[in-house]
């Protein structure tokens, strides 16, 4: 009699998450505040795992930069010797770029206010390329902000709990960026592979493409503002069938080393 | 039930642990679902019931952990615990080593069904490739990790489920 009620609750369990996989609105909602709830209990066990964590990496990491040391600041000493040189050219560069933004009416765009964040963790399956930040709704954060490095791109945030956010990185598979290579006439969809590589869908083979082309967001697709550097083109095959060129993006950001970020809040 | 509360404590925390683990390490690894032995322990040693119970609670951790579209691990997890209720009376599980065994099958088929449900619900699956890449490294390494988990489920229930 008990396995029988175990039976048609799991049944009906297995048509409950069906539906929610399905995108029915009425359960959704419901299913959301479950899962924030269990979100809003974990984050704090999260952010207390990843202190230790955060220690014994940045020794290891030590260790790993005192190899080569030596050699590194002699390079580094050099470096600085023609950094100096070319420093002296500096307030006459700041000048005349000025005088050029003047000259050209570029307003200097600005972006939203930004929040900056700390990864930690990591998506627990595989098949998806996700990351957990320590900022959550209590500092703002909302569905759909744009997250950056200095380097570029790295995704939006896509769920948010009172204590964390769960950011989709661009090489997931449901990602897609609108992007446009900068001085061409050239746009395309950015769509992750899940792997570390992106795809450049939707370019024509007449479109001007070349490896070294760097990608920025164009901000059409009403997620990612105008202007984030997104990746380079490291393969262009345009002797595929079809209409439209195979394109092969490197993001600049290394996802696998990302420790800290910025939310771009609109 | 309430003495078996601290072990699925234990088992959200060790998910929880693994996220934050994975998150510092800079290499693409299998991950394992440390949530399938408990699971698997839970059908076959304890109560349908209380399997259930540990499937539902850890893919609803997994769903918070991770980007999967939402149902989606609860589906894959509850099929999993139910596919296991139906062989618990076919299935003999006698060592540690047939243990791993069904953990790491249990993985396999739950890729499998996340697969068919892509399928089914939205007619294509964009993770097709990832899916299948990363299901046989996931399973051998949840086998591996089963192997440990008997010991520890096992000295457990003697130690502190005796007189259950």
């Amino acid at each position: 009699m008990k396995g029988t009620f175990v039976i048609i609750a799991a049944v009906l369990l297995l048509v409950l998450s069906f539906l929610l996989f399905t995108n029915i609105p009425v359960f959704q909602k419901g299913y959301a505040r479950v899962k924030s709830g269990l979100a809003d209990g974990i984050g704090p066990v999260l952010e207390t795992i990843r202190l230790p964590m955060r220690a014994v990496s940045s020794v290891v990491e030590g260790y790993i930069d005192l190899i080569g040391a030596k050699r590194t600041n002699a390079e580094l000493k050099e470096t600085i010797g023609k950094l100096e040189l070319e420093t002296q050219k500096i307030p006459e560069l700041q000048s005349e770029n000025e005088r050029l933004k003047r000259l050209l009416h570029l307003a200097e765009q600005q972006p939203g206010r930004l929040i900056a964040a700390r990864i930690v963790g990591e998506d627990v399956m595989n098949w998806f390329k996700c990351v957990l930040v320590d900022k959550g709704r209590s500092e703002g954060i909302r569905e759909r902000m744009p997250v950056i490095t200095p380097s570029g791109l790295v995704g939006q945030v896509i769920e948010v709990s009172k204590w964390h956010a769960k950011v989709m990185v661009v090489n997931d598979t449901n990602s897609a960026v609108d992007v446009y290579v900068p001085g061409k006439n050239t746009r395309g969809i950015a769509e992750g592979t899940g792997q570390t590589t992106l795809k450049l869908k939707y370019v024509l083979k007449n479109d001007d493409i070349e490896p070294g082309d760097k990608l920025i967001t164009s901000g059409k697709d009403a997620i990612f503002p105008r202007g984030f550097l997104l990746g380079i083109v490291i393969a262009v095959d345009k002797n595929k069938p079809g209409l439209f060129s195979d394109i092969d993006i490197m993001p600049f950001n290394n996802f696998r080393k990302l420790d800290e970020v910025l939310i771009v809040s609109k | 039930m309430i003495r078996k509360l601290p072990f699925l404590i234990f088992g959200i925390f060790l998910t929880v642990c693994a996220s934050a683990v994975f998150s510092s390490l800079p290499l693409e690894i299998a991950k394992p679902d440390i949530g399938i032995p408990f699971i698997i322990y839970g059908i076959f040693f304890l109560s349908p019931a209380e399997g259930l119970f540990a499937a539902v609670l850890f893919s609803l951790t997994r769903e918070a952990l991770s980007g999967v579209p939402a149902g989606s691990a609860l589906f894959a997890g509850v099929a999993v615990a139910l596919s296991c209720i139906f062989l618990k009376s076919r299935l003999y599980i006698e060592s540690r080593y047939t243990f791993a065994l069904v953990c790491a099958v249990a993985v396999l088929t739950e890729s499998f069904i996340f697969l068919a449900l892509s399928m089914l619900a939205k007619g294509e699956t964009k993770d097709f490739y990832n899916v299948l890449v990363f299901a046989v490294p996931d399973a051998i390494e949840t086998g591996f990790l089963g192997l440990f988990m008997f010991i520890l489920f096992e000295r457990a229930k003697i130690r502190y489920m005796g007189r259950v």
